[in-house]
């Protein structure tokens, strides 16, 4: 229906972006022809925080709820990766990470969606301090190890094209899920539950069943991302993780597409050029950039290029 | 377990709890007012203990007077922060949910800004200095003259700042506030003038308790978000918006927390406050004493 409301203007700016989607996937793909070690460990950061992205957004976005157990859910599949061990060959790990946190958030999402609005936050805010505490009590008390080794290593392209598959997976998912029964029903869910419930919406197993999905995808990708410390301990779970994304996808944009890749990109770099070298000074900027983004882009960078693109004379409000 | 055991454990739970009192209240005036979820709040407990252990060993300022500083800095700091953060998210008329997830993301940010503002200005090392810290007698249990004076003035401060509420104009303005909105506004009550002076209350109450406690307990700048959770767990075990709640609810916690500690083990602390607030999330969604 839509398609026949758009001008000819939008339909040919609709087709330059295939065409740059293309040349990106395309550059992706044979990255191993020009990228350098560094730039491959960059380009594999930036695939991971744009998985993890997209993934909170396909749940987060439509629903508003405020998930922060990001960080639990890598953790859980990072830590998969560190048990098995080797024991597994190598996509299995991938999968058996994303059925570590599909399980952790059926169950965290059976108690904890029915909390709304900041009750549900602060919960899930809870757990990837509750998992870690509970992994060093459950390895010192079981094991007598607080860390693990883990010295089976796919090789570093291997990593690349996991994560890549995954990123380009989560975003796949969420064009099939916005057109998807679902993905409006999740929608009803986001602008009023009650209402969505009484138009017979299953609201329990649509939220319940698209945040495991997404915590599939953090899963995985700790799962990928694991090898790649060769050593780790419970700080896995870092509630760091889940800031981190919320704060990319908002600054891109929660409720477009393109908006949690932009904004994973955007906070990837800057968190790979200023963390290391100005800790405190990068985790001060992204507290800054979340209160700017809450108060001044409520709908993020695509939001406003949005507007800008529909008011091109005037640049200084915001959609 | 003789009797001056269950003294000592008594008194020490009464003096940690009253320590969480104040920062529940102070929290709680927060939320219970404009529903904003402040999970910030422990950061300026934190400063304010930095403040005061700064006087104190830079310029030998008393740490009892060093309140007079820190508490009319927080209240001013409290304002200012209404005024240009969430006043603008407030007004908006947005549903509430969405407003309450937006206030909480602001006051993430804040987390954020504070808490590594801190590291920057006093590092990551732990700091301390003793202050009072004569060994006083009773009934065979000994206690540290400044834990007892801690105690004494957050618990004066959080009686006094409960009978203000049920005794003056302004208190009752601010409960009328809290049952009815709409029907408080209707009778001349300005909203906005009285949320900047509770969100002002709330932080100057957060910032007191640092000051206190900078006296017997170590410093590091990732201190605020332990009692951030602890006044999570008050306020929502003692009801939202409800001050005698959090009064009680603090001085429970605080006994039920010393004598887990005593007989199980203190490393478990984290696990212990987590657990509880979840516990209590899933069994009443909305708080225990909601209304």
């Amino acid at each position: 229906m839509k398609k026949f409301f758009l001008g000819h203007h939008h339909v040919r700016s609709v087709s330059a972006a295939n065409a740059f989607a293309l040349v990106l996937v395309l550059a992706l793909l044979g990255a191993p022809a020009y990228l350098s070690p560094y730039h491959r460990a960059l380009a594999l950061a930036l695939l991971a925080d744009v998985a993890l992205a997209v993934s909170w957004a396909f749940f987060s976005g439509p629903t508003r709820y405020l998930s922060l157990a990001t960080g639990a859910f890598f953790g859980a599949g990072a830590y998969t990766t560190a048990v098995l061990g080797g024991s597994l060959a190598w996509p299995l790990p991938v999968l058996a990470g994303a059925m570590v946190g599909a399980g952790f958030a059926l169950v965290v999402g059976v108690l904890a969606l029915r909390l709304r609005g900041p009750y549900f936050a602060v919960f899930t805010f809870g757990l990837a301090e509750l998992a870690k505490h509970l992994v060093i009590w459950y390895e010192t008390g079981f094991t007598g190890t607080v860390g693990r080794w883990i010295l089976a290593q796919p090789g570093q392209w291997t990593i690349y094209y996991t994560v890549l598959s995954l990123a380009g997976l989560a975003v796949a998912t969420t064009f099939l899920l916005r057109r998807s029964r679902w993905g409006y029903a999740l929608v009803g869910v986001g602008s009023d539950e009650e209402r969505a419930e009484t138009l017979g919406i299953n609201t329990t197993l649509v939220k319940i069943g698209v945040f495991a999905l997404s915590a599939a995808f953090m899963g995985a990708v700790g799962a990928s991302m694991a090898p790649r410390w060769t050593y780790l301990d419970p700080n896995v779970f870092n509630p760091f993780v889940s800031f981190q994304v919320v704060i990319m996808v908002l600054l891109g944009g929660a409720h477009s597409i393109w908006g949690p890749v932009v904004g994973a990109v955007f906070i990837g770099l800057a968190s790979e050029i200023l963390l290391l070298k100005f800790r405190y000074f990068y985790m001060f900027g992204l507290g800054l950039t979340l209160i700017a983004v809450v108060l001044a882009l409520p709908s993020g960078l695509m939001g406003l290029a949005h507007y800008l693109r529909r008011h091109p004379k005037r640049p200084h409000a915001t959609a | 377990m003789n009797l001056s055991l269950l003294f000592d454990i008594m008194i020490s739970g009464l003096i940690i709890g009253g320590i969480y009192a104040l920062v529940a209240l102070g929290l709680n005036l927060q939320y219970g007012l404009m529903r904003v979820l402040n999970v910030a709040h422990g950061e300026f407990l934190m400063l304010g203990a930095y403040i005061t252990y700064s006087l104190y060993t830079g310029w030998g300022v008393n740490p009892l007077l060093t309140l007079l500083i820190t508490a009319p800095l927080a209240f001013g700091v409290g304002l200012a922060l209404h005024r240009l953060l969430y006043r603008r998210v407030l007004v908006e008329g947005e549903a509430p949910e969405v407003l309450e997830s937006r206030s909480l993301l602001l006051s993430f940010g804040l987390l954020f800004v504070i808490q590594n503002a801190a590291l920057l200005l006093w590092s990551s090392d732990i700091k301390g200095y003793g202050y009072l810290s004569i060994p006083l007698r009773f009934l065979g249990a000994i206690f540290s003259a400044n834990r007892i004076v801690a105690a004494a003035v957050a618990l004066g401060v959080s009686v006094g700042f409960y009978l203000y509420l049920k005794r003056s104009i302004a208190g009752k303005a601010i409960r009328a506030l809290m049952q009815e909105p709409e029907g408080a506004q209707l009778v001349g009550i300005s909203l906005p003038k009285l949320h900047a002076y509770c969100f002002g209350v709330g932080i100057a109450m957060s910032a007191i308790t640092g000051s206190l406690i900078s006296m017997f307990f170590e410093l590091t700048p990732f201190i605020g978000l332990s009692y951030t959770v602890t006044a999570l767990v008050v306020i929502i075990l003692g009801g939202l918006g409800n001050m005698m709640g959090s009064l009680a609810g603090g001085l429970i916690l605080g006994l039920v927390e010393t004598l887990g500690v005593y007989f199980a083990a203190s490393d478990i602390r984290p696990i212990v406050s987590y657990g509880v607030l979840s516990l209590i999330l899933i069994l009443k969604p909305s708080g225990l004493f909601n209304r």
